[in-house]
């Protein structure tokens, strides 16, 4: 451990650009945090199945009434994200399956009152027979939708000489706007008309498509273009997924405490067995602190993926150092330039396994993102997390760690 | 010795051959379970206020919730795991447990779903598997070398199958991950030999042997003791993560099973491969 010798160590590099990531992935884990799992932290997860494959449009539909319905009913930190083509994944933080099931497997009851929100409903969810796409016209904006005749019938009665009054909408008994629009003139004349439209004016175009997005989605819920089906659900209390954080932190602990007791008997030498933690502690940080930036979530799969990742390193760090070792052995004289030689040999066998790995990984990785995170979609969190994982080491940690075995092992 | 050992390698080379034999057998006959995602039911973890005993409590839930298939997979006093073999709604689970324990988790997958996880489970194998035979192929360009790391992937996965067979690990999304894991670690010793015996010159074939079976052997040793610990670790910490724990006993199996098909199968294909 010579003066020169560390300067020359942190001078290199590689040192820098892995001092670097570690410093950003402190400083975002620190601020925006770790997204963790649902079977970390807690919370319900529900799968629905869709009648059929349907249309990204259509399931973009079926995502937003969904949510709309879920938010409406006051479910809190709710996310809705469809998986392929059939499937639609629920998650949240504090309501149970229950809830979810029985909002989503009964059609809204949507209502539509006129004058006061007592009044006898003028039009009912199952008038609605279809809903149009709204339209925007700078700050005004309107949805058409079809009702069926006697819907029409009932409505032209009820809507009679009420030109100009509130119409309030319901969607299970809770009011939608707090500013409800008004009923036109040309539907107060007691003529029945099937062709109807919920119009009004905000203060932006972005409010407009809001507010257009709103009544079009709760009209829309009382018919959702398909039928669903509860196909899965899974619950975890925060107090067992506070347990299984912990249980993994000591079991990553143990197992690195393990890793080093081997490689001192190994080789005799304390020096080489602190530079492996820091890597392998480096690796767990900047693997986290990517997670964190592109706020990945974190479970039990990508713990799994980041136990392989930082296995395979600690192969790699085996190779690198009885690469070099070799090399001490077999010529005195010139070690320096044989170091080098044997280090870019290290890191040929380093670079074959590590692609072959991301090779395996690939695949899963793709069902993952192409069918979202059901079934075997957890897999998918497992094989990024492993090739992010072996990524950061072989292009950040383990040269930083062959350029430590080779200055100071000399 | 080491010379004696591999100038033996028909006899290296059989000893793995039958193990994967032994294991293919076992898998024939005595199968692997599958998990719940896989085969689709209900797991449910839960805190139980008071000891009962896990015939008691499948007596209960049987009567409670009129099923036949219920089993109680762990049964540590106060935790419990139980399977279900159908779909159970939350609702009526809780109302069958209520005033005996809390549901801590609970996970209830449709047939469905699970066919689905199946099914994509073993396309996500074969095409992990095609990938890394063809990573390797670039890495080497020589068949036989290519062939031999392959050839060891492959029986490591096979062994580990027969290791779940042998010791009633069900095969889940979590196994399913070790078993892609295995192949990481495998490439790692296999690579590193093939690579020390066919790409160095330095020295005798018998001392880069030497050289690379040390460095092999600690690679899987330290591998095994870290998978012990974790192994350790989740059976008394944190029983309910069967996730962690399938891993790790899957890896062990594994691992122990990368030695023997490196360093006696490969070695004797190598080392016949080179004498030719």
């Amino acid at each position: 451990m010579k003066k020169r010798n560390m300067s020359e160590f942190f001078k290199d590099k590689q040192v820098i650009l892995m001092a670097i990531f570690i410093i950003i992935s402190i400083i975002s884990i620190s601020t925006a945090g770790i997204e963790q799992g649902l079977d970390l932290k807690g919370g319900s997860l529900v799968q629905l199945q869709l009648e059929k494959p349907v249309d990204d449009a259509t399931m973009d539909v079926i995502t937003a009434v969904l949510d709309k319905r879920l938010n409406i009913y006051g479910v809190k930190d709710v996310k809705v994200r469809s998986a392929g083509d059939q499937l639609v994944i629920v998650e949240m933080a504090g309501a149970t399956p229950e809830e979810v099931e029985s909002l989503i497997g009964n059609p809204g009851n949507f209502e539509a009152r006129i004058g006061n929100k007592t009044a006898e409903p003028a039009l009912t969810g199952v008038d609605i027979t279809n809903v149009e796409m709204y339209e925007i016209t700078d700050t005004e904006w309107n949805v058409p939708f079809h009702i069926s005749i006697e819907g029409a019938a009932h409505f032209a009665e009820m809507a009679r000489g009420k030109g100009g009054e509130k119409v309030y909408m319901f969607l299970d008994d809770e009011l939608i706007s707090d500013d409800p629009p008004s009923l036109s003139a040309e539907l107060a004349n007691g003529v029945p008309t099937t062709q109807v439209m919920v119009t009004g004016g905000a203060n932006s175009p972005e409010e407009a498509e809001e507010e257009a997005k709103q009544i079009y989605t709760v009209l829309k819920t009382g018919s959702l273009p398909v039928k669903v089906q509860v196909v899965g659900s899974s619950t975890v209390s925060p107090e067992l997924g506070q347990q299984f954080l912990e249980g993994a932190a000591i079991a990553g602990l143990l197992a690195i405490l393990a890793v080093s007791a081997i490689i001192y008997f190994r080789y005799r030498k304390p020096i080489l067995v602190i530079p492996i933690v820091v890597t392998c502690v480096s690796e767990i940080l900047i693997v986290m602190g990517i997670a964190s930036i592109i706020q990945w979530n974190i479970d039990l799969a990508a713990i799994a993926g980041l136990i392989a990742a930082v296995g395979t390193g600690v192969d790699d760090q085996i190779i690198i150092v009885d690469e070099i070792l070799t090399s001490e052995k077999t010529t005195e004289n010139r070690r320096r330039t044989k170091t080098k030689i044997n280090v870019k040999k290290a890191l040929f066998i380093i670079f074959a396994s590590a692609s072959t790995l991301i090779a395996a990984m690939l695949p899963l990785a793709y069902v993952g993102f192409a069918r979202g995170s059901s079934g075997i979609g957890t897999l998918a969190g497992f094989a990024f997390t492993t090739i992010i994982g072996v990524l950061v080491g072989i292009l950040i940690t383990r040269p930083v760690y062959a350029k430590f075995v080779e200055i100071f092992l000399k | 010795m080491l010379k004696k050992f591999i100038d033996s390698y028909k006899l290296l080379i059989v000893i793995p051959m039958i193990i994967t034999l032994l294991s293919v057998c076992l898998i024939a006959f005595n199968g692997v379970e599958e998990g719940i995602e896989l085969k689709g039911g209900t797991i449910a973890i839960l805190k139980m206020n008071g000891t009962m005993s896990s015939s008691d409590l499948e007596a209960h839930l049987k009567t409670a919730l009129k099923i036949d298939d219920v089993d109680v997979v762990s049964n540590t006093g106060e935790d419990v795991t139980v399977e279900m073999g159908s779909e159970i709604n939350h609702d009526a689970f809780n109302s069958a447990i209520k005033g005996k324990g809390t549901v801590v988790s609970f996970n209830a997958i449709g047939p469905l779903l699970s066919e689905e996880a199946m099914s994509q489970i073993y396309w996500a194998m074969l095409f992990a598997f095609i990938f890394m035979a063809i990573a390797v192929f670039i890495t080497f360009r020589e068949p036989v070398p290519s062939f031999t790391v392959i050839l060891a992937a492959l029986t490591d996965i096979i062994i580990a199958i027969g290791g779940m067979s042998l010791f009633n690990i069900p095969l889940s999304i979590a196994s399913v991950g070790a078993l892609l894991m295995l192949i990481g670690y495998s490439v790692d010793t296999n690579i590193l030999l093939t690579t020390r015996i066919l790409k160095r010159k330095e020295g005798t074939i018998i001392e880069r042997v030497r050289e690379a079976m040390k460095t092999g052997l600690t690679m899987s040793i330290t591998a095994i003791a870290a998978m012990t610990m974790l192994l350790i670790a989740t059976i008394f910490l944190i029983p309910e993560a069967s996730t962690l724990t399938n891993i790790a006993a899957v890896l062990i199996i594994g691992l122990t099973a990368d030695i023997s098909s490196t360093w006696l199968m490969n070695l004797g294909i190598l080392r016949w491969y080179t004498e030719r």
